[in-house]
């Protein structure tokens, strides 16, 4: 077994008296997809931002590649940042309405780089055609794409700082169920060509069996089990071949 | 006996040069006691179809065609009768059960309002309320009337609306994606509530959808509308297993139980529509025929449907 | 319920979109005959201002006590006031005092405000906490009340009224900016530019201002009305401006005097204040409905 990408051990998390989850650990291999699942409300959407790094858990630790980075100082977290990177639940506020998709695209990489104009022309074709899209929707402004569209950009722009995991919150509870099937397909080319980690966090556990390496689940802010659906499919394929 | 007719509805915006053909020559009836499902994709014009029905479209859309409810031309209607049927004969169920309530307002004086406005006896409407509050599995709605709308979820919520929506035993009710952005618990009650309004009260329903679940669950016949025309109308039964068009076909793979097939492509520009099929671009099946020729809608095993490719079905 | 409905079309692209902000901004102002007509007036306005030298028939300090307290006629177009001076020569030259000071306040408590209002917003904390305790005190004191105690400490003169003014307006774009950097800094756009390693000072430059910047636009355009508004009152009230500076508050305090036997004194200059505030209030408005998108929409057909 490859060492982790990212482990999170004893995660937890409370406002005042309230705890929203504890005891929640787990880890994602690299190239893995590993679903995240729980009722609204459950804390899972507060778990992917502890490991973006938007939220500070009350506790535990969260090992990116070993390193811990609650621990890590200002400057170092700055540089690992990067290779973190989160996909949001709402497309129709994912994307800086006054940006042109093709600005909001290489934002990361003009900031990072101090690429030119030319080279990040060149750098958008490519993740372009990685995600699907066409020269014609980086022309365009947000408000002018579909929810569709604006994941596929979003997902082109976080795989321009080529990150080593990606949270991914409910990308699709908003669109349609064709479109979903598009968005979550997508990903997992993406993961293919890139061998990027997934945590994809769902209430969907149709989606969730569809496309994730393993499953844990969510209850009443804690992980009661993680399924491993690779060993059934091999277990299945056993089956079959008796 | 048809509740609602529909002919011919096409509704358009104008945008810059040319204009958004956002419902195209949409033709159905809704019969009285069942319930009708108009799915789709969001862009689809599922919504601007219920919007119309209730004349609730922007000011600047161009409508066409004609709708009629219970023998009445709706649109020739003066703003007075339309008030009169509007909530009262025909209510919609708004689509976001967290913004159509007041949030600085508790829950009963909210429903008393729906009284208040329509000049019926206040106490007694209550009342009503109240008995149909139970019987949509609200516990304790007395409790429930003293609290604020942001102390309910979301599931709670919908179903004060419902019972809001219901109050005035309207002869139609219009449920514009009662399951968007739901989570699976409330998506399963709501799919029981809409049975129950159903099996209970004998409603005419129309409910416009994404979530093929509720349609297959709730719907008596179902519609499916794609870049604003309708490509098949049939038993729900009937086009949930067997569908007959290609885009239906695909709607259905895409379903995450049903193989997470994505359908290739991008729903065609409203603007400018494709020739021919509006589909065509998109099927596997496409033949020359179908970039040629806008195929007409035709009956078919008891159904209709938009196609050119006969021996598919 | 309407607003729902509308915003279900945008979103859904029903609704003719966007194109690039500013051609369609510019579209929607011509479809408005009141902005149109604000708007030309303003332009009438700025370049009386700025030619004022080279419109005004006579010189606007000239004293002729032969020829005080005229009327209407062909030699003064609006007459003279009680040292001769022609009128209409000191209503355009303090055209052009009353709006290079509004702007120059407006701009200076717009960019203030600015900065405080972001450093609030996006900071939180202690910052937002010292910051909004002061925006509270300078937003308790009444305006006018409060630069009048500022120019008695300061003296009169063109900057001092400036700086007055500033003092006593940039709270309000402080406070209402920090509002804005609040909800926005919560959206997804700005979270995703934070997990991408950007800095703080490139996100509020790229994503929180220009966003925010709409509603503060609107507050400094009505505002530079209020302030020429202001800027009278202080004249008027004797602490705004040397006596010798063509102001129009000024004109109406010393008309005021001759009321009863030359009126023209006070009406032509009030005149011109009432113009321009209007032109501004105006302006404003209709910048806010046309960024405001719940403004429209509302009709049925």
């Amino acid at each position: 077994m490859p060492s982790p990408v990212l482990a999170v051990n004893e995660l937890k998390m409370s406002f005042g008296a309230a705890e929203v989850f504890k005891n929640v650990s787990f880890s994602v291999a690299p190239g893995e997809t590993l679903g995240l699942f729980g009722k609204s409300g459950s804390g899972k959407t507060t778990i992917g931002r502890c490991i973006v790094g938007l939220e500070k858990p009350t506790d535990g630790e969260i090992l990116v590649h070993g390193k811990n980075i609650l621990a890590m100082g200002k400057k170092e977290f700055r540089d690992l940042r990067p290779k973190i990177q989160m996909i949001f639940q709402h497309p129709e506020t994912s994307l800086d309405p006054r940006m042109k998709a093709f600005d909001s695209l290489v934002e990361p990489l003009r900031v990072r780089t101090g690429l030119k104009k030319a080279e990040l022309l060149e750098k958008a074709e490519k993740l372009a055609e990685l995600t699907g899209l066409r020269p014609e929707h980086l022309a365009r402004y947000p408000n002018q794409l579909s929810g569709g569209e604006i994941q596929r950009v979003v997902l082109a722009r976080i795989m321009s700082l080529s990150p080593d995991f990606v949270v991914a919150d409910e990308p699709t509870s908003m669109l349609d169920v064709s479109v979903q099937a598009q968005i979550l397909r997508l990903m997992q080319k993406v993961q293919r060509e890139t061998g990027v980690s997934y945590l994809l966090i769902s209430h969907d556990l149709d989606v969730l069996r569809k496309v994730c390496h393993r499953i844990a689940y969510l209850e009443n802010g804690n992980i009661t089990s993680i399924e491993d659906l690779r060993k059934k499919e091999v277990s299945k394929h056993a089956r079959s071949r008796k | 006996m048809n509740l609602l007719e529909i002919r011919e509805l096409s509704v358009e915006f104008p945008a810059g040069e040319g204009s958004v053909k956002a419902v195209s020559r949409v033709s159905f009836d809704i019969r009285e006691g069942e319930t009708f499902g108009i799915i789709g994709e969001s862009g689809s014009g599922k919504s601007v179809v219920g919007l119309a029905l209730l004349r609730l479209l922007p000011a600047n859309a161009r409508v066409s065609g004609n709708i009629c409810f219970a023998g009445k031309e709706l649109f020739f209607l003066k703003p007075s009768e339309l008030r009169k049927i509007r909530g009262k004969r025909i209510s919609l169920m708004p689509q976001n059960p967290a913004g159509a309530l007041n949030p600085a307002l508790k829950n009963g004086l909210q429903i008393g309002e729906v009284f208040e406005r329509r000049g019926i006896e206040k106490k007694e409407g209550m009342k009503k309320a109240l008995g149909l509050m139970k019987k949509l599995f609200l516990q304790d709605p007395e409790k429930l009337c003293g609290l604020y709308p942001n102390q309910l979820s979301g599931g709670m919520r919908q179903r004060l609306i419902a019972a809001m929506s219901l109050s005035f035993e309207p002869e139609l009710l219009i449920a514009d994606e009662p399951t968007k952005g739901l989570d699976p618990e409330a998506r399963a009650g709501a799919v029981e509530l809409f049975t129950k309004i159903k099996n209970e009260y004998g409603k005419t329903m129309l409910l416009i959808t994404h979530d093929l679940d509720l349609a297959h669950e709730v719907c008596d016949r179902i519609a499916v509308m794609y870049a604003g025309e309708i490509v098949e109308l049939d038993e729900a039964s009937k086009i949930l297993h067997s569908p007959g068009h290609p885009y239906t076909k695909g709607l259905i793979r895409a379903h995450p139980r049903n193989g997470l097939v994505p359908l290739s492509g991008q729903s065609p520009s409203r603007i400018k529509l494709p020739e021919g099929c509006f589909f065509h671009e998109r099927c596997r099946h496409a033949a020359v025929e179908c970039s040629r020729r806008h195929p007409e809608i035709q009956n078919h095993k008891g159904g209709r449907i938009r196609c050119h490719l006969q021996f598919l079905q | 319920m309407d607003n729902v409905f509308a915003d279900r079309f945008r979103r859904e692209g029903f609704l003719p979109q966007l194109g690039e902000y500013g051609g369609e901004f510019a579209k929607r102002v011509f479809q408005r005959k009141d902005m149109l007509f604000a708007l030309a007036a303003l332009v009438l306005f700025a370049g009386v201002a700025l030619f004022a030298p080279l419109l005004s028939p006579y010189d606007p300090n000239a004293i002729d006590l032969k020829n005080k307290n005229l009327g209407p006629s062909e030699g003064h177009l609006l007459g003279t006031d009680y040292l001769g001076r022609d009128l209409l020569s000191r209503i355009l030259i303090g055209a052009r005092i009353s709006l290079s000071i509004a702007f120059g306040v407006v701009l200076i408590s717009l960019l203030v405000g600015i900065a405080a209002g972001c450093a609030a917003g996006y900071y939180g904390g202690l910052v937002d906490e010292c910051i909004s305790r002061v925006i509270d005190i300078f937003l308790s004191f009444p305006g006018v009340i409060f630069a009048l105690t500022i120019m008695g400490v300061l003296g009169s003169g063109i900057f001092n009224l400036m700086l007055a003014l500033s003092v006593v307006q940039w709270a309000r774009y402080a406070r209402l900016m920090r509002g804005q950097v609040l909800s926005l800094k919560k959206q997804e756009f700005v979270l995703s530019a934070v997990t991408s390693g950007a800095g703080d000072f490139h996100i509020i430059r790229r994503h929180i201002v220009p966003n925010a910047i709409a509603p503060l636009l609107v507050l400094a355009t009505i505002d530079l009305g209020h302030v020429i508004l202001s800027i009278a009152t202080l004249s008027f009230l004797g602490i705004g401006l040397p006596a010798d500076v063509p102001e129009w508050g000024a004109m109406l305090s010393a008309g005021k005097e001759f009321m009863r036997t030359a009126p023209h004194q006070t009406i032509f200059p009030g005149l011109a204040i009432t113009f321009v505030v209007v032109i501004f209030s105006i302006l404003g408005d209709g910048i806010r409905d046309i960024l405001d998108p719940h403004h429209e929409g509302g009709e049925m057909y």
